[in-house]
C-alpha cells in the first residue's frame, strides 16, 4: 500500500519535472537570441525586464518559494532541471541570483519579514541579492571584515562587499557583517543612506555588484540574524545549494555547446571529408561526453545529498564535489569547443565564445574547482576526526 | 531470522528488498569465504578454489542471475548487482566463472534444451570449467576478423587456428569459442559460436606471463580439434549475434569503481605510513584523485539505478568503463610517483615497517584499459553510436 502511494507520488513528481523541462525548452527555443544577448553585454541590469516578467508569470522566480508565500513550493531538483534547460540557451539570468537569495531567506524563517520578501520576489516585484563576499572572494562566508556595530536597538554596518550577483536589479540586499565574535545577516534596502553600488563585469559581460557601506543604519526589524545566530549556517547551506544549481546550469551550457560542436564536426569538410570522421577529433568529443555524463551523475548525487534528512557534512561534501566537477568539466569542454571549431571559434561573431564566457563566469561563481577541492579535503579531515 | 545457509533455490530472494538481500548476502559471504582466500592479489588456481566453488554451489549461492529452474538464484538484475558487490566486498577469490557468467546465460537464452541439460548441471557441479576463446593474434580490437576455422566433416566440426589472451585456459575443461564457418561473406556474417572439449588431442595450452609476473592469460592452439555439430550454439554463422547478446550486465560491471576504490585504499595506506599527507602537493593530488574515484562511483550508481528500476540504456554506458579504468590507472600512477625511490623497487617492499607491493597495482591495471574493448574502442563506440559522428 505504502509502495503504491509513494510510487504514485514519484510518478507525479516525475511528470511535474518533465512539464517544467518542456516549458523551459519551449521558452529557450522561442526566446534564445544571441544577437540580443550580445547587445546587452556591458549594460544594466544584465537581463531583459520583459523576460523577468515572463519568469514571474511562469512561476519560475517563486519556484523555490513555499506555497504559503505565493511560490510553487518546489525543490532544488526542479530548479536544477530548469536552470539546466535555460543554460542551454544562455537564458538563466537572473534566476541563479534569485535562487541564492531565496534559499538564504528560506533558511532564516525566524526573521519576521522573510515571508514578505519571498512573496515579493516570487511576483518579480522586488528582487533581493546576497552580498556575502569581499576582497578577493573565496568560499568561506565567515572570512569577512565588514563590521556590524550595535546602535540602539539596531546596528550600523561599514565595509565593502563584492561579487554581488543580481545587484543591478535588486531592491535590497542580504548583507553579511560581523562583530568581534560572530557573523550576522542584515537587510539593507538599495536606497539606504550610506550605501553605494557600483559594478564590475563578469566574463560574460553581465554586471556583478560592489557595495560600499559607509555606516549604513539597520533597524531592529531588518536584522535577519544577529551575530551568533543561525544566519551564517543558513547562508552556508544556501551557498552549497546554489553551487549545485550553478552546476546544473553549467551542465546545460556544456550540453548545448557539445551539441553545437558535434553538428560542426559532422558538416565541416577538410581534406575531402567531414572532420568529425577523424579519430583524433572523435576521441576528443568522446572525452567531453564522458565529462558531461560525470557532471550529470554527480549532480544527481548532490541533489540527493542535499535532500532533507541527510547529514550536514555529507551534504557539504557532495556539493563541493559537484561544483568542482562541473567547474572543471565545464571549462575543459568550452576550451575544447573553441579548439574543435578552429579559427571561427576564436571570433566574437561565433556563439562558441558566448558559451565559453558563461562557463568562465559559472566556474568562478560560488567557488571554482580548486576552492572546492580544498574544501572537500578539509571536510574529509573533519569527518575523519569527528 | 532466516537461515542464511539454506539452499538458495528454495528461497524467493526477490521477495526481499534490495537492502534486506544485501544483508543476507553480506552475512552469507562473511560466514563462508575461507579466510586464507580473502583479498588475494592474484587470481587463484582452480585447485585452490574448487572447495569454495562447491560450497557456493551446495548452498545454492553459485549463480545469482540464472533462473531458479536451472539451479540459479533467479535474482532480479538489481539483486544480481548487489550479489556481486557484496561478493567483492567480502574479499572472495575469483573462481572459474566463464561458465557461470557467460556460457550459462547464452545457453539459457539461445541454447537447445539438450544443450542446457548436458552442460548446465556440470557447470554447477564444477565438473566442467569453461574458458572463453574469442581473441586471436590478429583479431583483438577487430575481433570480427578472427580466422580460427571450423569446417564441417560429417556430424563434426574440425577446428584449426589459434586463440590468445584466453584467461586460465590451463584450468578449463571446455572452451566456448567464436570460429569462422564461412569465408565468403562479410566478416561478421561468417562466424559461429561453438563449444569445444579441451581434453582431446590437438589442443595445446601455453600460459603467457604478464608484466605483473603472473600467468593467467594463455595461448590456445587448435590443431584438427573436433566437436560435434550439436555443440553449435545458435545458428550456423550466427555467432556474432550470440556473442553480442552477452554484453549488458558486463558492460556496467566493467565500469564499476571497485578497482579504483581498492587502489585508493592502498594509496591511503601508503600516505599514512609515510606521513605524505602533510605534503601539500601530494595532498592536493590525493584529494583530486579521491574525488575522481567518487565521481566514478556516482556515474556507476546512475547506471546501476537504471538497471535496478528495470530501465535500459545503450552505448552511452561506454563512458563508465573509460572513466573507471583510467581513473584506477591514475591512482596507481600517483602511488608510484609518491613512493619516490620505493617506486623503483619490485615486489613487497618495506614502507616504514609496513610491507607493500607498490608496483603491482600499477602493472596489474595496465590491462583494464585494454581488455573488454580498449579505451580507444570505447571512444570509437561513443563517437559513432552516441555522438553520431561520421565514419
Amino acid at each position: 500500500m505504502s509502495t503504491q502511494a509513494s510510487s504514485t507520488m514519484a510518478d507525479s513528481d516525475a511528470e511535474q519535472l518533465t512539464m517544467l523541462r518542456e516549458s523551459a525548452m519551449d521558452v529557450v527555443q522561442r526566446g534564445a537570441n544571441m544577437k540580443h544577448l550580445r547587445e546587452r553585454r556591458g549594460t544594466l541590469p544584465g537581463y531583459d525586464p520583459a523576460y523577468l516578467r515572463q519568469m514571474a508569470e511562469l512561476g519560475w522566480l517563486g519556484l523555490l518559494v513555499p506555497e504559503a508565500h505565493g511560490g510553487l513550493g518546489l525543490g532544488l531538483t526542479e530548479m536544477a532541471a530548469l536552470l539546466q534547460e535555460l543554460g542551454k540557451g544562455l537564458m538563466a539570468d537572473p534566476l541563479p541570483a534569485v535562487a541564492l537569495a531565496t534559499r538564504v531567506l528560506v533558511h532564516c524563517p525566524q526573521w519576521a519579514a522573510a515571508g514578505g520578501h519571498l512573496a515579493a520576489l516570487a511576483r518579480g516585484e522586488a528582487l533581493p541579492a546576497v552580498a556575502w563576499q569581499e576582497g578577493l572572494g573565496g568560499i568561506d562566508p565567515a572570512a569577512i571584515s565588514t563590521a556590524a556595530k550595535p546602535e540602539g536597538t539596531g546596528w550600523r554596518l561599514s565595509g565593502r562587499k563584492r561579487f554581488v550577483v543580481g545587484a543591478a536589479g535588486a531592491a535590497g540586499f542580504i548583507v553579511s557583517a560581523r562583530n568581534a565574535d560572530a557573523c550576522g545577516l542584515f537587510w539593507i534596502s538599495k536606497d539606504a543612506p550610506g550605501l553605494s553600488l557600483e559594478h564590475e563585469w563578469r566574463a560574460d559581460q553581465t554586471p556583478i555588484g560592489v557595495l560600499a557601506l559607509d555606516g549604513v543604519a539597520v533597524a531592529a526589524a531588518d536584522v535577519i540574524s544577529a551575530p551568533g545566530g543561525h544566519g551564517l549556517q543558513g547562508l552556508q547551506r544556501a551557498i552549497d545549494e546554489t553551487a549545485v544549481l550553478a552546476s546544473a546550469e553549467m551542465l546545460g551550457v556544456m550540453e548545448a555547446s557539445l551539441q553545437m560542436t558535434l553538428a560542426y564536426l559532422r558538416t565541416r569538410v577538410q581534406f575531402g571529408q567531414p572532420i568529425g570522421s577523424f579519430q583524433a577529433l572523435q576521441h576528443k568529443a568522446a572525452d567531453l561526453y564522458v565529462q558531461q555524463e560525470l557532471v550529470r551523475a554527480v549532480l544527481q548525487d548532490a541533489l540527493r545529498g542535499l535532500a532533507p534528512g541527510q547529514d550536514a557534512l555529507t551534504a557539504a561534501s557532495v556539493a563541493s564535489r559537484c561544483k568542482a566537477r562541473a567547474s572543471d568539466a565545464g571549462l575543459r569542454t568550452l576550451r575544447e569547443v573553441i579548439q574543435l571549431h578552429g579559427a571561427i571559434g576564436y571570433t566574437d561573431e561565433h556563439d562558441a565564445g558566448l558559451y565559453l564566457k558563461r562557463a568562465l563566469a559559472l566556474s568562478a561563481w560560488l567557488g571554482n574547482a580548486s576552492a572546492h577541492r580544498a574544501r572537500f579535503a578539509a571536510l574529509q579531515e573533519q569527518s575523519a576526526t569527528s | 531470522m532466516t537461515d542464511p545457509t539454506s539452499p538458495g533455490s528454495q528461497r524467493d530472494w526477490n521477495a526481499l528488498s534490495d537492502d534486506e538481500f544485501r544483508q543476507e548476502a553480506a552475512s552469507f559471504f562473511a560466514q563462508q569465504v575461507p579466510a586464507h582466500l580473502k583479498f588475494l592479489s592474484r587470481r587463484p588456481r582452480w585447485a585452490e578454489v574448487r572447495d569454495w566453488y562447491l560450497t557456493l554451489s551446495r548452498h545454492g549461492w553459485l549463480v545469482p542471475a540464472w533462473p531458479v529452474e536451472h539451479g540459479g538464484m533467479g535474482l532480479s538484475q538489481s539483486k544480481a548487482l548487489v550479489y556481486v558487490e557484496e561478493l567483492e566486498r567480502s574479499g572472495a577469490p575469483r573462481v572459474m566463472d566463464q561458465g557461470l557468467m557467460n556460457l550459462g546465460p547464452v545457453l539459457i537464452a539461445r541454447g537447445t534444451e539438450e544443450q542446457r541439460r548436458r552442460f548446465l548441471p556440470k557447470i554447477l557441479s564444477g565438473e566442467h570449467t569453461w574458458c572463453q576463446g574469442y581473441s586471436e593474434p590478429n583479431a583483438g580490437s577487430d575481433l570480427a576478423s578472427l580466422r580460427t576455422e571450423a569446417r564441417i566433416e560429417g556430424d563434426e566440426f574440425v577446428i584449426n587456428g589459434q586463440k590468445i589472451w584466453t584467461s586460465v585456459a590451463f584450468d578449463a575443461t571446455h572452451m566456448f569459442a567464436l570460429v569462422r564457418t564461412d569465408k565468403s561473406v562479410k566478416k561478421q556474417a561468417g562466424i559461429s559460436f561453438v563449444m569445444i572439449d579441451m581434453k582431446q588431442p590437438g589442443v595445446t595450452v601455453r600460459p603467457i606471463r604478464n608484466i605483473a609476473g603472473h600467468e593467467e592469460l594463455c595461448e590456445v592452439f587448435l590443431d584438427d580439434v573436433r566437436t560435434p555439430l550439436v555443440n553449435l550454439v545458435g545458428e550456423l554463422n550466427g555467432g556474432w549475434q550470440v556473442a553480442k547478446a552477452l554484453l549488458g550486465f558486463e558492460r556496467v560491471w566493467s565500469g564499476s569503481p571497485r578497482q579504483s576504490t581498492l587502489a585508493l585504499l592502498r594509496l591511503q595506506r601508503f600516505a599514512q605510513a609515510t606521513g605524505k599527507m602533510a605534503d601539500p602537493v601530494f595532498r592536493d593530488r590525493y584529494t583530486q584523485i579521491t574525488m575522481d574515484v567518487l565521481d566514478a562511483a556516482s556515474a556507476y550508481e546512475r547506471f546501476a539505478q537504471i538497471m535496478r528500476t528495470g530501465g535500459s540504456f545503450g552505448f552511452e554506458v561506454s563512458m563508465l568503463k573509460i572513466w573507471a579504468t583510467e581513473t584506477c590507472q591514475r591512482v596507481t600512477e600517483l602511488l608510484v610517483e609518491a613512493a619516490g625511490d620505493l617506486g623503483g623497487l619490485s615486489g613487497e617492499v618495506d614502507v616504514e615497517g609496513d610491507s607493500m607491493d607498490i608496483l603491482y597495482p600499477f602493472l596489474d591495471c595496465r590491462a583494464f584499459t585494454i581488455y573488454g574493448g580498449s579505451s580507444q574502442v570505447q571512444r570509437n563506440i561513443l563517437a559513432k553510436n552516441v555522438l553520431d559522428l561520421p565514419s
